[in-house]
């Protein structure tokens, strides 16, 4: 097969250069631990009274550090609100009670789905004091566009406060 | 204009009029490049006002103010992607093959089968018309379990997928008559890209017709209660990706087989075409995960695995962007372009059907950047379901696909009515508004959607929106609008040719009878490429189906109706 001396050239750059990509993204993963959703567990979506999840909310684990679970339903979060100290870092566990929600951070690199059936769990530095929501961006039925948390990072009032 | 009649059944080679059609050819052709054509329209009338509904400005101005016909928006928005990403590309695709297969070898599809799968096809549109405009259904167009929509959704889609399946046997058949009849020749590369694009369809609609037959249809009917969310996200995703690709290869048969003609030179080259094709096929199945980066129940092992190929997957369209972009040259220096740069400013600017290609290519190019990123696994993380998806998407499927089609029914619709395009001008302001609209709007929702802004959203009203994402979604409605005049301009041509247009048609449609005899003739062994295939979907595919299949703790989701929040029971 006959190919072209400059097509040549070009399928070497564009390889060569999609393989950096690929190798950063891996290394991203893979070495650095960037988190990406993966299995945590089962649970019985009609049946959360029975786990962990029977009370939502937040718990101090003591040294900055938290574990949140937070249950989503047609269509809020429970809790609504959470609220804490600036440089604190949380562990979400979060599911479904009916049908699939998202779990969306602003400003926070985090994104969930949240399947029933399913835990689904990413953990989160808040290291700026501010109003940050807790935006549903998975279709869930009519209420959707009105489902939403708030997350409350409450710190020293520093000028520079985001809201 | 001949009017002559096609054998039934005869496999006999026949001669296709050059500048007229066929009377048979022209009927199978037509119904479905006006059901197409029917079919974009409900969903291209919802685009706009989506934008519309979507932007707070325009929502706090109008408060009363309602999409025309579906009022309720997620009914619109089901609407609009079923519509343009199911019917409209569908009835497109199987026109359009049917059009170059016979024309190219000689040969008519099976008249038979091309009017049942048609009969199927246009029962399934009618059936989902019913189920959305009925409210019925207002699962959007990935109908995503555990939500339920009436079991005529369903059946439409089943019908769909089936009539297309009809479809692609009959383009098989007339492939394999004509290999029959000569053997060692190469087939023109554009039934070439057609059969590919047939085999990955009926591979890849397999894993969504396992999702519909087994869980979706039998719980609309009544007869499962409980599902499992992340198997069905993964068997819909088996199909989802490939959809892509067999929306995007007609187009890529457009620019490769029809726009060197079109724009006046001839194609840089055709073994490299088929190479490319070749890694379409193979490398478009095993990557659907990364449409599940956000998903609980997939690991970060399959998660890599699928990036890696979808890193791969982008290697054809770069060299889809040398071919095509080195034919351009050619054709613009034949015609006395200059220097190294002055071949992109000499094109066709004043043929609506090189234009609408060529616009489509620009925004491909914003599409296939973007598209980078998404597959970035890491990266996909800021950005998974907020508006910058659609964003993206309108530049790939809005803006290349769609465009392209467009410029194909500036020539093809014509054939068929035998007159000529009502109006030239008309097509190509169509075209440009058509780019600019989809500019201002893909960076107003790529921005929102950086800044926050879901997608999938009735988000005009929302209490959370940020500063920054409420003005960018107001700056995408601008693009909305310019988009409806778009529109508008296409539907008045399209109406035009048919029913005003007096000029006579005579343009001669690009098509070759034969592929280039250099390329290699194992590029035509498609059982070593299904082979292949089969067995990446095995390597990619097995991992996920192993983690999520789980029959003892798995497939305990009831199923709701989306408007309500508490289950079907029994
Ligand atoms: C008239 C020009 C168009 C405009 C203004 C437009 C506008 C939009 C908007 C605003 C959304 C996102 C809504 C949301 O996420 O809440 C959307 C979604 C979508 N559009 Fe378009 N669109 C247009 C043309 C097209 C075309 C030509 C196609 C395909 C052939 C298309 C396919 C889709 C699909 C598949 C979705 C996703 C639906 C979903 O998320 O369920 N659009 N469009
Ligand atoms: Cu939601
Ligand atoms: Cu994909």
């Amino acid at each position: 097969m006959h190919i072209d001396e400059l097509e040549r050239y070009w399928l070497i750059a564009v390889s060569v250069t999609l393989g950096v990509f690929t190798a950063a993204l891996l290394a991203s993963v893979f070495i650095f631990g960037v988190r990406l959703p993966s299995p945590v567990g089962r649970i019985d979506p009609t049946d959360l009274a029975n786990t962990e999840f029977a009370e939502p909310g937040l718990r101090d684990m003591g040294n900055g550090q938290y574990t949140a679970h937070i249950v989503a339903q047609m269509w809020n979060f429970m809790p609504r609100e959470i609220r804490v100290p600036v440089g604190s870092e949380v562990l979400f566990n979060v599911t479904s009670r009916d049908i699939s929600h998202g779990f969306f951070i602003e400003a926070h690199n985090a994104n969930l789905m949240l399947l029933p059936g399913q835990i689904a769990q990413v953990r989160v530095k808040f290291d700026r004091p501010g109003e940050f929501h807790i935006i549903c961006h998975e279709y869930c039925g009519p209420g959707h566009q009105n489902m939403f948390g708030v997350i409350i990072v409450e710190g020293p009032a520093t000028a520079g406060l985001s809201e | 204009m001949q009017a002559v009649q096609l054998p039934q059944r005869s496999s006999a080679p026949m001669v296709f009029p050059r500048v007229g059609m066929l009377t048979s050819e022209r009927w199978l052709i037509g119904v479905h490049i006006i059901s197409a054509l029917f079919a974009l329209s409900f969903g291209i009338l919802m685009g706009p006002f989506q934008t519309f509904r979507r932007a707070p400005a325009f929502v706090h101005a109008f408060p009363e103010w309602q999409i025309p016909v579906f009022s309720y928006y997620y009914q619109a928005l089901t609407m609009h992607g079923v519509m343009n990403a199911l019917f409209f590309t569908t009835f497109f695709i199987v026109g359009f093959s049917y059009f170059v297969t016979q024309r190219s070898l000689q040969r008519p599809i099976n008249q038979t089968m091309g009017w049942i799968a048609f009969g199927l096809m246009f029962l399934g549109l009618g059936l989902i018309l019913y189920a959305i405009s009925t409210n019925q259904a207002n699962v959007l167009y990935t109908f995503y379990s555990p939500m339920l929509a009436h079991a005529t959704f369903y059946i439409g889609l089943v019908l769909l997928a089936v009539g297309s399946w009809v479809a692609g046997a009959a383009i098989f058949m007339t492939y394999l008559a004509w290999k029959k009849e000569h053997p060692g020749e190469r087939v023109p590369l554009a039934v070439f890209a057609i059969i590919v694009n047939q085999i990955m369809w009926q591979i890849c609609t397999i894993g969504v017709a396992i999702e519909i037959l087994t869980l979706l249809l039998p719980a609309s009917l009544g007869f499962l209660f409980v599902t499992d969310v992340q198997v069905g996200r993964a068997l819909f995703w088996f199909f989802g990706h490939p959809l892509v690709y067999f929306w995007l290869i007609p187009a890529y048969v457009s620019w490769y087989t029809m726009l060197p003609t079109q724009a006046g030179g001839k194609l840089f080259s055709d073994s490299l075409g088929r190479v490319a094709f070749i890694m379409l096929l193979i490398f478009s199945l095993p990557v659907g995960v990364h449409h599940l980066y956000a998903d609980p129940g997939v690991s970060a092992v399959s998660k890599g695995i699928h990036t890696v190929l979808t890193f791969v997957v982008a290697i054809p369209s770069f060299m889809t962007a040398f071919n095509v972009g080195a034919s351009l040259e050619y054709a613009a220096r034949k015609r006395g372009a200059r220097g190294p740069l002055g071949w992109l400013f000499r094109q066709k600017w004043s043929d609506p059907v090189v234009v609408a290609q060529l616009g489509g290519m620009i925004l491909f190019i914003m599409g296939g950047f973007s598209g980078l990123i998404n597959a970035s696994l890491t990266l996909n993380i800021a950005l998974h379901n907020t508006a910058w998806i659609p964003a993206h998407f309108h530049m790939t499927l809005g803006g290349a696909v769609t465009l392209t089609y467009i410029g194909i029914t500036y020539w093809l619709l014509p054939m068929l009515r035998g007159r000529a395009l009502f109006s030239n001008k008309m097509a190509l302001a169509q075209v440009w508004t058509w780019v600019v609209g989809m500019l201002i709007f893909g960076h107003g929702m790529g921005t929102a959607g950086i800044a926050g802004a879901p997608r999938r959203t009735d988000v005009g009203m929302s209490p959370y929106l940020n500063e920054t994402a409420t003005f960018w979604l107001n700056s995408s409605a601008i693009g909305g609008f310019v988009l409806l005049i778009s529109s508008i301009l296409l539907y008045a041509n399209v109406v035009g040719t048919l029913a005003f247009s007096t000029k006579p048609y005579d343009y001669e449609p690009p098509i070759a009878h034969r592929g280039d005899p250099n390329s290699p003739l194992w590029l035509e062994r498609w059982g070593l490429w299904i082979g292949i295939t089969l067995f990446l979907i095995l390597i990619a595919w097995a991992p996920v189906f192993v983690e999520s299949l789980n029959f003892v703790d798995g497939f305990n989701a009831p199923f709701f109706n989306p408007a309500r929040p508490s289950p079907i029971t029994p």
